[in-house]
């Protein structure tokens, strides 16, 4: 019988699988999200895997078809690692904008992404919007899902599973992440719109895939103004103006930081605000 | 099991939960007592110490992964009992009130003007997200910040 809690360092992705998986290990990734549980009220849990000893779930890997993100990547080091990589200026922004400068140097992808209830997520909502994938290891064996799909099941799944991997498509996509914050930077944004789109030869909007984090409790994607935006120009007042037309499409979380309506109400601006950045991006 | 943990460049073996956040260490059992545990969220930066040299909020750092690594709090910068210039700066423009943000400033500082010399007030503002200050309205912190980071470039 255990009768102190166990930290163990697993040193591969093989070692931290059969932590978490068989050796019934919580992961431990960054720990800001886990050394909070007092403040929510939760227990800690008996036994921890240190995911940040095993070398390859520290990684990214940039190639000509994607891009790989080990879970264990911090916020800080994937800013560093997408500077200048066609396509995911979204995804750049997000992880140089979360939170503030101490929390990016250890809190990682896959504690973002993971941390079960928090919906103020910023990667989750970059991450949808750039038509990521996550890889998930358990005892049914490995499996690969977007990371939508992750996340609209991530309340119900067992425990005994670990996220190894996201993977992101490489594409000629354009990418803009806006977030609102109460002060200027670091609290959590009441509101997330993150965006990727393709254009066609005449410069209009061939696809558009748009995310929505911290509005309600789980990042998703946003169909009606995808569809509004095919065709269209990149056009911010325009863009504020079909999202203003669709707000019924959400139903915004209370929380302490900002009423439902108030993260809803604020939508249209950061449509304007990520069409801005797109812009720019031309 | 002990963890050994290296502070300010000594070593102490500790017997707590590996679990424990480093601030009730260095507070509870080694009287370093200059970080302070105010918000215990991430948020406030008053608890702010040195890990390999980058500023970690150590209210949330589980000793377990300050193991082996090099921890400086506010009491490990000064040398021979001598402010560090900084510390002087922040004296000299008479900045402080009444203090409970300044260790967890002075650290996040002394780190980004260490890798930053030329930082611009910008730059410098964007280093402090994590430090939340409610009493100085923050301009005159990085007047001095400014001043320090002059005096070492000159
Ligand atoms: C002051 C502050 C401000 C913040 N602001 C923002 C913000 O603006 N935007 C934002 O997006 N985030 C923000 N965050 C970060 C966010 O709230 C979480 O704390 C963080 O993302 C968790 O990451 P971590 O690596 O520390 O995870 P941990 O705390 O280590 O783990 C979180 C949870 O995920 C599980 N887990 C971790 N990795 C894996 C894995 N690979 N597979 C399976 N399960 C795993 C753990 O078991 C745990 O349940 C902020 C945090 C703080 C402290
Ligand atoms: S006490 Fe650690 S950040 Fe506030
Ligand atoms: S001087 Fe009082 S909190 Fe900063």
């Amino acid at each position: 019988m255990r009768n102190a809690r166990f930290v163990c360092m697993p040193r591969s992705v093989e070692e931290a699988v059969a932590a978490v998986v068989e050796g019934g290990a919580n992961p431990l990734a960054g720990a800001t999200w886990i050394l909070r549980a007092p403040l929510r009220g939760e227990a800690l849990a008996e036994g921890y895997a240190v995911l940040g000893g095993a070398e390859d779930l520290c990684a990214v890997e940039i190639g000509e078809a994607g891009i790989r993100i080990g879970a264990a990547v911090t916020h800080a080091a994937l800013s560093v690692a997408l500077v200048g990589v066609e396509g995911f200026v979204g995804l750049a922004q997000a992880a140089s904008e979360a939170a503030n400068p101490a929390v990016r140097e250890v809190a990682t992808v896959g504690g973002n992404l993971c941390a079960a209830g928090f919906a103020a997520s910023d990667l989750a909502p970059a991450l949808i919007a750039a038509g990521a994938e996550v890889e998930i290891h358990s005892a049914a064996g490995v499996e690969r899902q977007s990371v939508e799909a992750f996340l609209a099941a991530r309340a119900t799944r067992p425990p005994g599973w670990l996220m190894t991997r996201i993977f992101a498509p490489c594409s000629a996509r354009l990418s803009a992440h806006a977030r609102l914050p109460l002060r200027q930077a670091g609290d959590y944004p009441v509101a997330i719109l993150s965006l990727s789109i393709e254009r066609r030869a005449d410069g209009a909007i061939a696809s558009a895939r748009v995310a929505v984090g911290s509005v309600e409790p789980v990042a998703r994607r946003w169909p009606g103004l995808e569809q509004a935006l095919e065709g269209q120009t990149l056009d911010p007042d325009a863009a504020a103006e079909w999202a203003r037309a669709r707000l019924g499409d959400f139903e915004g979380r209370d929380g302490v930081e900002a009423p439902g309506w108030y993260r809803t109400q604020v939508l249209p601006g950061l449509a304007r605000a990520a069409f801005r950045s797109l812009r720019a991006q031309v | 099991m002990a963890l050994s943990l290296t502070i300010n460049g000594e070593v102490f073996a500790s017997r707590r939960d590996p679990m424990t956040p480093l601030i009730d260490v260095l507070r509870e059992d080694l009287a370093l007592t200059g970080a302070k545990a105010v918000c215990r969220e991430g948020f406030c930066g008053a608890c702010m110490v040195l890990i390999d040299g980058r500023p970690a909020v150590s209210c949330l750092t589980p000793i377990a992964l300050a193991e082996g690594r090099d921890i400086r709090t506010i009491e490990g910068l000064g040398r021979d009992g001598e402010p560090t210039p900084l510390q002087q700066a922040l004296e000299a423009q008479d900045v402080v009130q009444c203090g409970m943000c300044f260790p967890g400033m002075v650290v996040t500082l002394t780190a980004f003007l260490a890798a930053e010399p030329g930082a611009t007030r910008d730059e410098i503002k964007r280093a402090l997200v994590g430090n939340i200050c409610r009493c100085t309205g923050y301009e005159r912190i990085i007047d001095a910040a400014l001043v320090c980071a002059a005096g070492a470039r000159d």
